[in-house]
């Protein structure tokens, strides 16, 4: 059709004006694919088709994030070019994925080395509640090992076409035209070269960072810094019979001593435990921290032999600038790990995917240019399914994670079966479902009766201090 | 005071196996002038509790209270080979104290051992359950299998709270409000001659009574002022920052304010 032919040519920068002049005079028969508003120009629908290649994006960083972006993007027709620093790097981390995870990106059942379907949530008093009796039989919270998932998801995106580079992203020039590539300065290492690998650049169309917490692509874009966390973890590998007990049990403690922000983990892994903390505001004591979470379960993992210890930041909240021009955040980069529980995993993998999905739409499967538009969409669809989670995690976090008796009151109120109800079935399918009304007045009256009861307890402690 | 204290240094610094000082107390008791303090406070005690009435005389808060003075060795003669590389958690003879008291049986508090004239003393409950969780604030305790902490605050029935928490300051905050109704009523009455009735029906002075209470409601100590300030910034503050991105700043200066 004669308006394809005119589409193709590259030369034209603004190609609307022509093609206006054109419209007018086609006749009516002739059936136009899009329509063009005549004074409209940046818009990505009016760009030309990219001449003979297609679109070209690089995903920096292959943890979830980069991989199932890297796959989506390669899925979709895109040339996509995905650079991680370190293959086989374990990275730390909690390790936990929500059951809808599984189901939403075809993880095989082998990458779960544990189905935690029981957690234990421990008081500053060491009251105990056991949380999971509402689980039905094929719900369960998976625990997986970094390098084991971000390899397979990497694997996959290569399958579907995608080029893995090992290498580790410097800096980016950014273009200064509307359609100017980008030029990646990135040190590659391919074993040949020795350990400092070689320095190489590379041109592209767009960008997604998806280099964690200290991204790199983040700084090249100004996108601003964010309030983090620190997670410490230590891996202890206890004796066998103690073991046992963490068969299928995850451990959550509270209480000021083991942080004043945040939470105590013992979680199982495939043949050891991770015990950590984390803290946002008390950064300089966070061994103190971790020594008193290793007391309180002392009992549980006495004999046990730390096999490492790692730290790592935890982003709190998103940085102020997500998006530049052509280039996105996800993951941990954009900062969509959720307050309260620290959940990371799943929100990188499902951004990036997300992130994937409106570059391959703006660019008709890799046909045409991209702009920020299209990425704005991204954000948009982002914030709009998953803004209501995260408000609710930082509620959450905000009323139960104050002081002790507010912990105490959590705890309480966690042994409340609607409770346990609700919240597993939002965080394994990722919905905030709405509950029954009775019983949210019930379980509301119950709040404020437990954060009654823990204050009042507070006040009598603070007379016992005079 | 200096008397309780001097006579209640020597339990404490007596070999941690002495399980009852009680005589000792006893003598102090009568001997000092406060015979009616601490006598109240012996009553609603048991007698293997003897750190309830050390406390409440505030001689001697600095030292650990001691119920029972029976010290357990944490951790048993683990003594797995320590590899080169690794490190071992086994700790080795440090003795700690855990919490006990003869009324904190199987993990929960035995109501029966509260009880009054027949009926349970939630006073006594309560109190006992506040010294428990402040024992454990100073000394984190491990959480094991084998005694799990079951209690659960609300077998102690709401009007026990009611009585002992809120009544209280119930009356505080009523007394207050009416000192200040009776005074700015008298005062605004003064100054425009406006009476009681006709000011409840003016619409400013209808705003100044909700000002008036809502400030004894939410003001009650001097803190309260700054508390409630950061409260409304802290509430507000994770949607700011998350809808930053949807503000584009003014200049496409590559280092954006951060929003804290």
């Amino acid at each position: 059709m004669a308006t394809f032919t005119l589409k193709s040519f590259t030369g034209l920068r603004q190609s609307s004006p022509d093609q206006t002049s054109f419209i007018s005079h086609v006749p009516s028969s002739l059936s136009l694919p899009q329509r063009r508003t005549p004074l409209r120009v940046s818009a990505a629908r009016s760009s030309p088709n990219l001449a003979n290649r297609k679109l070209r994006v690089a995903v920096i960083g292959g943890g979830p994030a980069g991989g199932a972006a890297a796959e989506t993007l390669a899925q979709g027709g895109i040339e996509t070019i995905l650079i991680e620093r370190k293959m086989d790097n374990c990275k730390p981390c909690g390790g936990a994925i929500p059951l809808c995870m599984v189901g939403e990106f075809n993880l095989p059942l082998d990458i779960i080395d544990r189905r935690v379907t029981k957690m234990k949530m421990i008081s500053p008093s060491n009251i105990a509640v056991d949380i999971g009796r509402t689980l039905k039989e094929h719900e369960y919270i998976g625990m997986v090992r970094r390098e084991v998932l971000d390899q397979y998801l990497r694997e996959r995106a290569e399958k579907s076409g995608a080029t893995v580079i090992n290498g580790l992203f410097l800096k980016m020039d950014l273009p200064e035209n509307w359609d100017t590539p980008y030029v990646l300065h990135y040190t590659e290492y391919d074993g040949k070269t020795g350990a400092t690998g070689q320095k190489k650049t590379m041109e592209v169309d767009a960008v997604i960072g998806a280099d964690g917490a200290n991204s790199r692509v983040a700084k090249s874009i100004g996108a601003g810094d964010y309030d983090y966390a620190i997670a410490f973890q230590e891996r202890i590998r206890i004796p066998d019979d103690k073991m046992t007990y963490y068969e299928d049990l995850a451990e959550m403690y509270v209480g000021d001593d083991v942080s004043p922000d945040f939470y105590g983990w013992v979680f199982p892994k495939c043949d050891h435990v991770a015990v950590g903390t984390g803290t946002v505001t008390h950064k300089g004591d966070i061994k103190k921290f971790q020594l008193a979470t290793r007391n309180r379960a002392k009992d549980k993992i006495l004999g046990g032999k730390i096999i490492r210890v790692e730290a790592h930041p935890i982003p709190e909240h998103p940085r102020p600038r997500r998006l530049s021009k052509r280039v996105a955040l996800v993951g941990d980069a954009a900062g969509y790990v959720t307050k309260c529980s620290g959940e990371g995993i799943y929100f990188a993998a499902k951004s990036g995917r997300m992130c994937a999905e409106a570059i391959v739409e703006g660019s008709q499967n890799g046909k045409k240019m991209i702009d920020e538009s299209d990425l704005r969409k991204y954000l948009e669809k982002w914030d709009k399914t998953y803004l209501p989670t995260y408000r609710v995690l930082d509620v959450l976090q905000k009323v139960f994670y104050r002081s002790n008796p507010a912990r105490e009151a959590f705890v309480e109120m966690c042994s409340d079966e609607y409770v346990q109800k609700m919240t597993f079935d939002s965080y394994l399918y990722k919905k905030v479902a709405p509950g029954n009304p009775l019983e949210d007045l019930k379980l509301a009256v119950n709040t404020i009766g437990s954060v009654f009861r823990a204050n009042a307890l507070r006040r009598e402690i603070e007379k016992l201090n005079v | 005071m200096s008397i309780s204290m001097a006579l209640f240094s020597p339990p404490i610094s007596s070999p941690l196996l002495n399980p009852n000082p009680i005589p000792k107390i006893s003598l102090s008791l009568l001997s000092t002038k406060r015979l009616s303090l601490v006598s109240l406070t012996r009553a609603s005690s048991d007698n293997g509790t003897s750190t309830p009435a050390s406390s409440t005389v505030s001689a001697t808060t600095v030292e650990a209270p001691k119920p029972v003075e029976e010290v357990s060795v944490k951790s048993p003669s683990e003594n797995g080979a320590v590899g080169g590389e690794e490190t071992d958690l086994t700790t080795t003879t440090t003795t700690e104290i855990k919490f006990q008291d003869a009324k904190w049986v199987n993990g929960t508090w035995d109501l029966k051992q509260f009880e009054k004239e027949g009926k349970t003393d939630w006073d006594s409950v309560i109190v006992a359950e506040a010294k428990r969780r402040k024992w454990l604030e100073d000394n984190p305790e491990t959480t094991t299998n084998d005694e799990p902490v079951l209690f659960d605050t609300s077998i102690i029935p709401w009007w026990a709270w009611m009585k002992r928490y809120h009544l209280p300051e119930a009356e505080l905050l009523n007394g207050r409000a009416a000192m200040v109704g009776f005074f700015m009523a008298y005062f605004v009455d003064s100054l425009t001659g406006v009476g009681l009735v006709d000011q409840m029906g003016n619409f400013f002075c209808k705003t100044l009574l909700f000002v008036a209470v809502a400030g004894v409601l939410f003001i009650r100590k001097n803190e309260d002022l700054d508390k409630l300030k950061g409260l409304i910034e802290e509430t507000t503050l994770y949607d700011k920052q998350w809808q930053a991105a949807w503000k584009e700043p003014e200049s496409s200066s590559s280092t954006v304010s951060s929003k804290k």
